[in-house]
């Protein structure tokens, strides 16, 4: 059960981060006040962490409270790797971001975009206040970095937390299917060996089920204001989808092995699952649970869709893929062996990815303003 | 008040129902009887200003008659749910009699008005018993009685761990008001 403490003192190591984490918000221009009551706080669920290591080699031994207790270097350096991975998406998704407040189709969409902004800050401060508070220097120096990496200067860690969010399409997209990548990294990291990390994941997973809750959400509002045709929707469910794919690493990934046999990282369904993990495969099998994840969520968000036009789908797991056994090679969207030469693939691609002119179109006419292509929804407390 | 009633609480009667909040959910709010697209349309179709139309759109999806109030209680309606803000319920007592007289109805204006405000209904008060919480029944909306239903369902809500929270387009006080009421339409 759920009993979450809020932590009162900081250390002073935090307490220096906390300075240039206000320095971090005026650089990339996103207004304090904005935040209006809402407060940074450190939240644990001790409960739903649990005390004894779940799995791996260490499975059955009391989890590790403090740096120390923790047996080995390379295991506290991939839990600092763990950690910092995690904070350095919560930033880059807020300068992706914030720029969207001012251009919001209504109010509720303002409103709950600025919470979402409120609540990866507040788990970037989480992930902060971890590394400052329970390693060291090395710890500070990785929480500086945090603020230090830009999602507009393409430094941030993983390749979709530098690409542009250029609209409220790719927004909701973003929210759909990339933070349902983030839950899903939440609850492996919810099982893990090292207590405070596994103890954060609770507060932050209860928050994340807003940020995907409002992109489903507003891709189905979009879906029934049926402004914008599915045909062209279906461009940047393409767009994305194979983004979401690569978030969950490589194919036999010997990171992911280590990360389970030291208990740090499970699976996606650790405490649920009866079997025995394949450790060869760990990122395939969350990986595999994501894909038939997103393509139920599709076709709920599909059946709004205005007579005649035709289904949302999800496209294929071979395609358009950056890494793993599927990248390298030319598939089409429905997972067939393209027919053609590389020139001939850049232009079907060009037919089935967002275009410039595409990009033009959206703005200028399905989003231009007075176009109701979003349905309405008022803001209620 | 909220720290009284977290030490009284029975975290062992919470826990089965906090196993099987998703699938209480789902049940519930997908039962044909619940009506679940008129529902979630009604999310979305009920906005500032309130209209006549809006509120006779949530007396039918409740299956209630439309409201016989004059003009007088109507403005006094639709000023009290522009005014009234979570987790206020002694504005009720302001009300003409007329209109408090049916608590399921004044709870689903407040509902679709103020999301955090939960409906009224049997299922979810033996619900909320079973998890050791007993609301005493009535048909007016009591502004106390009222203000304890929707609390402990805010309650819950709290003390509830993540696995119960579903990114679902409805907000999260009727997931667990709906979880509830399956909870006590099974018992």
């Amino acid at each position: 059960m759920s009993r979450t403490e809020i932590v009162e003192g900081y250390t002073p190591n935090f307490e220096g981060w906390v300075q240039e984490f206000h320095e971090w918000q005026t650089r990339i221009g996103f207004d304090p006040a904005w935040l209006g009551d809402y407060r940074f706080e450190i939240r644990f669920d001790w409960i739903s962490a649990g005390d004894s290591i779940e799995f791996g080699d260490f499975e059955g031994m009391p989890k590790w409270s403090r740096r120390m207790q923790i047996p080995q270097q390379n295991i506290r350096d991939a839990i600092i790797t763990m950690i910092s991975v995690q904070g350095d998406t919560e930033f880059a998704s807020v300068e992706q971001q914030n720029h969207l407040l001012a251009t919001a189709p209504t109010e509720y969409d303002r409103k709950s975009a600025l919470r979402i902004m409120c609540e990866e800050q507040r788990h970037g401060w989480q992930m902060a206040y971890l590394l400052c508070t329970y390693f060291g220097e090395q710890g500070v120096r990785e929480a500086a970095k945090l603020l230090e990496r830009n999602a507009q200067d393409g430094t941030r860690l993983l390749g979709s937390f530098n690409a542009p969010i250029d609209h409220w399409l790719d927004f909701f997209c973003f929210t759909h299917f990339i933070d349902r990548d983030g839950k899903y990294q939440l609850k492996m990291l919810s099982t893990s060996s090292f207590q405070p990390l596994a103890a954060s994941m609770g507060p932050m997973l209860k928050e994340e089920s807003f940020h995907l809750g409002t992109g489903a959400n507003g891709l189905r509002r979009i879906v029934k204001a049926g402004v914008i045709p599915t045909t062209f929707l279906q461009k940047y469910v393409n767009k994305w989808v194979s983004t979401g794919l690569d978030l969950f690493g490589t194919d036999e990934s010997t990171s992911a092995q280590w990360a389970y046999v030291y208990g740090v990282k499970g699976r996606y369904d650790e405490r649920e699952s009866g079997d025995d993990a394949d450790r060869d495969h760990l990122n395939e099998a969350s990986r595999g649970l994501y894909f038939d994840e997103i393509k139920a969520e599709m076709a709920r968000i599909s059946k709004g869709r205005p007579e005649g036009d035709p289904e949302l789908y999800i496209p294929s797991d071979k395609f358009n893929r950056g890494i793993g056994r599927y990248s390298g090679n030319l598939y089409t969207v429905t997972g067939e062996d393209f027919e053609g030469s590389e020139e001939e693939y850049a232009e079907y691609l060009a037919g089935v990815l967002p275009s410039d002119e595409d990009e033009r179109k959206l703005v200028e006419e399905y989003m231009a303003p007075g176009v109701e292509w979003i349905q309405y929804r008022e803001w209620k407390e | 008040m909220q720290t009284h009633a977290l030490l009284n609480v029975d975290r062992d009667l919470l826990l089965p129902f906090f196993e099987r909040v998703p699938e209480l959910f789902d049940r519930y709010h997908n039962d044909p009887q619940s009506n679940p697209e008129v529902y979630e349309e009604l999310l979305y179709k009920i906005h500032r200003p309130l209209s006549g139309d809006m509120l006779d759109m949530i007396d039918d999806w409740m299956g209630l008659e439309h409201r016989r109030f004059n003009q007088d209680q109507d403005l006094m309606l639709r000023l009290f749910l522009l005014a009234i803000r979570y987790p206020d319920t002694l504005l009720l007592e302001s009300l003409d009699d007329v209109i408090t007289e049916d608590v399921r109805r004044i709870s689903a204006y407040l509902h679709f008005t103020s999301h955090t405000y939960t409906i009224w209904d049997q299922d979810t008060r033996r619900g909320l018993k079973l998890l050791g919480f007993d609301i005493p029944d009535t048909q007016k909306a009591d502004p106390f009685i009222y203000g304890a239903y929707v609390g402990t369902i805010e309650l819950i809500k709290d003390l509830a761990p993540f696995t119960c929270f579903l990114e679902h387009d409805v907000p999260r006080q009727r997931l667990f008001q709906a979880a509830i009421a399956q909870y006590g339409r099974e018992a």
